[in-house]
């Protein structure tokens, strides 16, 4: 008894240790890019011609627009001050932020993993097989997978391609990749929106907020201390995840589309912060669904065969969506659910 | 190197194989020969074998709740890939270059929308192929080495999009070399064969007096 | 290789022709057959797939018809059919297809996925892998005569009773009649009022006919197991009747496969054209009702509906017909959804009605018929096929569903004939 309770100790001491340095680790690795720049102590003290007529260039303090024959968006504009601006975040916080993130998403499911290990089932799995997703809602998920993954792929590889790739391919290897990527990601970026409505439509109407999804959320969808936490067929934590895919999906699909289709007479700062949102949204989600497809896949025992063959078996059902499981139970159709052999039974069709 | 293999021997190896390919697969199809229907017929099959090749491209309303996916999806990639293989412009330049023949291309904005149409058809046919229970069981390698090829062939084309890079060119070229390689051995020999067996059907019915 | 193997490939190998290996390199595997397919619809069971039942007849093409296969085979790569290829397939063959065709209509690029189902029994009957009730059925229609074993007393019983029921002589074995009518043993043994009825439907309206007591069963269990030469032996017995009475026009009885096989195949079989005309007793009177020779009078207010028999209809082109004569009597007619050629089958085609050891399958894929007639709620379900009758009477008690009441054309319209006197 003492030796299970010690080694609990143990192990709630090891996760409060993780814990608390992947907290000072958060805070530190932004400091980083700050104490590697390199400080010009000169800047600004001696008096330079030049930097007046520059000044007037960049229109820095005068809101003055010069005149031009041209007639397009930004045509008065010698030279675009808040691109500085954008690149200099792009490259100064997104980039460095971004690896960050995902870096410690990463680390802490790693470190997750080592520590609690796979969520076990609570009772030996019956053999009997109950159907989750239809053989549709199945194919609209993995649609989705497939279109967000080419475009995060070559997403990733338009902003970190010149640190990760420049090294293995050269800058001409590189140059060809970074082109067929920027096609295909702006070729590809209008059909995730098809996407979206697809899983929108598919999954909405069991992704609101039900009573007991607080509650799930308080006791931290019984991740950590273990225990019974009672869920529909989505529970809390998944609820959170449509939301963020759909809202992040959204915002990502209408910042690319306002920076794909650049003729539609947007101004460049209107490109800019599209490009920002685009760029830290992505990153967000990117990183969100790190967690998604852990969960999903080793994360706990006996889901993937949900997305896969569509079936789950029926203690899964009973220990992590026991308010569906009962829902299902009760229906008219229920047993029709419940079958033996899941790739022979009757799948929905939409 | 790579890039004279490609547009040179390769390309003329992949013609070759594709057009030998799929004619000898018709011929050794037709000189097995069919017998001879001696019943008497109502009406004529062949305009139940005219009737059928038409017919066949409307699915039955009976059908339409529980084929949606089927038809949206494969409407989509079919007609996509058609406009994109017959009227993107820099296939137009290329059939010109060989051949002398041109026709007008269609605009930009259209490749990349029937483009957009074409890869969603594609991948929602292929996922709902790995997904139903039915197509994972009637499927083999053939169906799904057939899927993804046209995928890739599809995918570097508009890698290729800004024409920059004659690298991505070569690569598109080369993977439509392989695709031509080998349609004639594979089910996507379906683009010719549809024709024939609409018609053994249509005229099979047609002849009985019911339209198929 | 096992002698049941040998035989069963052999078979298979006198089946390709052009047209199934045109369907070979045409199907996609897309899959919407099994989304006609009443078998698959109201089980869930993907094996049930339609184009999945024809595996034997396309893996002996792939082996021995394709480039690959060819080639992978020599080299030792394919592995050789083996007789489980054949012996898997029979429940599914014989006990889940019922010939319907209903997947033949909706393939999209056309393929006629029951002309290959059909060319796949013919290998697996060959090799003996065909469910025992129905070699049973063979043999008694290959020893008897019928498949149910009604020899020609039964059948000379059956017609004094109907004589004497209608008052009205039935004809038998007329020496130059102008119709040879043939009968099914399901009608002669559960509906014989079909022959009174049409002793009196062609009194009325002047017809010579005849039948024979020679050889009188119109149905063909060859061409359920898929053996051609049984199937070659019964039609021959038609021919021999028909010439000897030396009959204009054969009649094929209210069964499908009856009238597919004699109108359709029959001279295919045999290999030479029919020394007659084939019409089915829905075309013959409804040819008599456009010549203004067959009038009714009344009206039955009773809601009804027909259910198309596959064979008839969809494979047969009986459609119209058996609608025109029931709009003589049945104003308030109404359609079955998805009916005509999309029916759906009575579960019961094929020859899996004789064999029992598929019973609670074709029960259980009754439901589609359940859900059309839920849909329609006719108050009586006419059919012109015998066979269709039996299996619509037992699907109908399976569900309780009592208050469909189930009738024949041709007894229905013999009930409302205006006699030949009174016109």
């Amino acid at each position: 008894m003492s030796d299970k309770k010690q080694s609990r100790i143990r192990r709630h001491r090891k996760v409060a240790y993780s814990l608390l340095s992947l907290l000072v680790l958060t805070l530190v690795l932004p400091l980083i890019p700050y104490a590697v720049a390199e400080k010009d102590e000169t800047a600004g003290k001696v008096f330079n011609p030049g930097t007046e007529l520059w000044r007037d260039v960049r229109q820095r303090d005068r809101d003055v627009i010069g005149t031009t024959q041209m007639k397009s968006v930004d045509a008065g504009v010698l030279i675009n001050e808040y691109g500085e601006t954008w690149r200099h975040f792009r490259m100064q916080q997104l980039v460095p932020y971004g690896a960050a993130l995902m870096g410690i998403v990463l680390s802490i499911i790693l470190l997750f993993y080592l520590l609690r290990g796979p969520l076990r089932l609570q009772e030996e799995p019956s053999g009997k097989k109950i159907e989750r997703f239809t053989v549709f809602e199945r194919t609209v998920h993995w649609f989705t997978v497939a279109i967000f993954w080419l475009l995060a792929l070559t997403g990733l590889i338009l902003l970190y391609g010149r640190f990760v790739l420049i090294p293995i391919l050269g800058a001409d290897g590189f140059g060809i990749t970074a082109s067929a990527c920027k096609e295909a990601h702006n070729l590809f970026g209008p059909t995730f929106l098809v996407a979206l409505v697809l899983l929108f439509l598919t999954f909405v109407k069991d992704n609101i907020y039900a009573r007991g999804d607080m509650l799930w959320l308080l006791k931290g969808g019984g991740m950590l201390g273990g225990g019974h936490v009672s869920a529909g067929r989505f529970n809390a934590g998944e609820k959170i995840w449509f939301w963020i895919a759909i809202i992040g999906g959204l915002v990502l699909s209408v910042t690319g589309l306002i920076l794909v289709f650049s003729i539609l007479g947007q101004s460049r700062e209107i490109m800019g912060l599209s490009h920002v949102l685009h760029g830290i949204v992505a990153l967000v989600v990117i990183s969100v669904s790190f967690g998604h497809i852990y969960l999903g896949t080793a994360g706990v025992e006996g889901t993937l065969g949900s997305m896969t063959t569509g079936y789950v078996d029926e203690a899964w059902a009973k220990s992590h969506h026991d308010r569906w499981y009962a829902e299902v139970k009760a229906a008219e159709d229920g047993s029709d659910k419940i079958v033996d052999e899941p790739g022979l039974a009757t799948e929905g069709k939409s | 190197m790579f890039k004279h293999l490609v547009d040179g021997i390769f390309w003329d190896i992949a013609l070759w194989v594709f057009t030998i390919g799929v004619l000898w697969r018709i011929l050794s199809i037709f000189l097995v020969g069919n017998k001879k229907d001696l019943s008497v017929a109502r009406t004529t099959g062949m305009t139940g074998a005219i009737a059928a090749n038409i017919s066949r491209f409307f699915p039955r309303s009976e059908m339409q709740s529980r084929t949606r996916l089927h038809v949206i999806a494969g409407y989509m990639f079919h007609l996509g890939l058609f406009a994109l293989l017959f009227f993107a412009a820099p296939h137009i330049l290329f059939v010109e270059s060989q051949t002398g023949l041109s026709w007008p291309a269609m605009p930009y904005w259209a490749f990349i929308v029937t483009a957009q149409l074409a890869f969603v058809g594609l991948l929602l046919l292929w996922i709902h192929r790995v997904m139903d229970p039915v197509t994972r069981l009637i499927s083999s390698a053939d169906d799904h080495v057939g899927s993804i090829l046209t995928f890739i062939v599809m995918l570097t084309g508009c890698m290729a999009l800004l024409e920059g890079f004659e690298g991505l060119r070569v690569l598109h070229r080369f993977t439509v070399e392989l695709l031509m390689v080998y349609f004639p051995f594979s089910r996507l020999m379906h683009a010719f064969m549809f024709i024939p067996s609409r018609a053994f059907t249509g005229a099979w019915f047609g002849r009985r007096g019911v339209k198929a | 290789m096992s002698e049941a193997l040998e035989l069963g490939i052999n078979a298979l190998r006198g089946q390709m022709d052009t047209r199934a290996m045109s369907y070979f390199s045409s199907c996609v595997r897309c899959g919407i057959c099994a989304e006609a397919c009443l078998f698959y619809t109201e089980t869930g069971d993907a094996r049930y797939t339609p184009i999945y039942k024809t595996e034997p007849l396309r893996k002996l093409w792939k082996r021995e018809y394709t480039f690959w296969g060819k080639l992978a085979s020599k080299m030792g790569l394919l592995k050789p059919m083996t007789e489980s290829d054949l012996s898997d397939w029979e429940e599914l063959v014989y006990d889940g297809c019922s010939m319907c065709s209903r997947c033949s209509m909706v393939c999209p690029v056309g393929v006629d996925i029951a002309y290959l189902i059909r060319k796949a029994k013919e290998g697996l009957s060959a090799a003996g892998f065909s469910p025992a009730d129905l070699v049973a059925a063979g043999e008694r229609a290959d020893r008897i005569g019928s498949p149910m074993g009604v020899t020609s007393h039964t059948l000379n019983a059956t017609i004094r009773v109907q004589e004497k029921e209608t008052g009205l002589p039935v004809p038998l074995d007329v020496q130059g009649a102008e119709y040879l009518v043939l009968l099914s043993s399901g009608e002669i043994a559960g509906f014989p009022e079909f022959i009174g009825s049409l002793a009196k439907i062609f009194k009325a309206t002047g017809i010579s006919w005849t039948l024979s007591s020679e050889y009188f069963e119109a149905t063909n269990t060859g061409v359920q197991l898929g053996n051609s030469k049984l199937a070659a032996k019964l039609v021959e017995r038609i021919v021999t009747v028909a010439e000897k009475l030396d009959i204009k026009t054969v009649v094929s009885p209210e069964c499908g496969h009856a009238y597919t096989t004699i109108r359709w195949d029959a001279p295919n079989f045999i290999g030479r054209p029919l020394p007659f005309n084939v019409v089915h007793v829905m075309e013959l009177l409804d040819q008599l009702r456009q010549q203004g020779r067959l009038k009714t009078k009344g009206y039955t207010e009773e809601r009804l509906s027909y259910h198309d028999p596959c064979n008839a209809g969809r494979r047969g082109g009986v459609l119209d017909q058996p609608r025109n004569l029931l709009k003589m009597v049945a104003p308030n007619f109404v359609e079955l959804p998805e009916s005509g050629d999309m029916n759906w089958c009575c579960g019961g085609g094929g020859g899996v009605s004789s064999n029992e050891r598929a019973n609670p399958l074709r029960l259980k894929v009754f439901d589609a018929k359940k859900r059309q007639l839920d849909a329609a709620k006719p108050e009586g379900l006419v059919t012109a096929c015998s066979n269709c009758r039996h299996m619509l009477e037992d699907g109908l008690e399976h569900n309780h569903m009592y208050d469909v009441e189930l009738l024949g054309v041709t007894e229905l319209i013999a009930e409302h004939l205006v006699d030949g006197d009174e016109a």
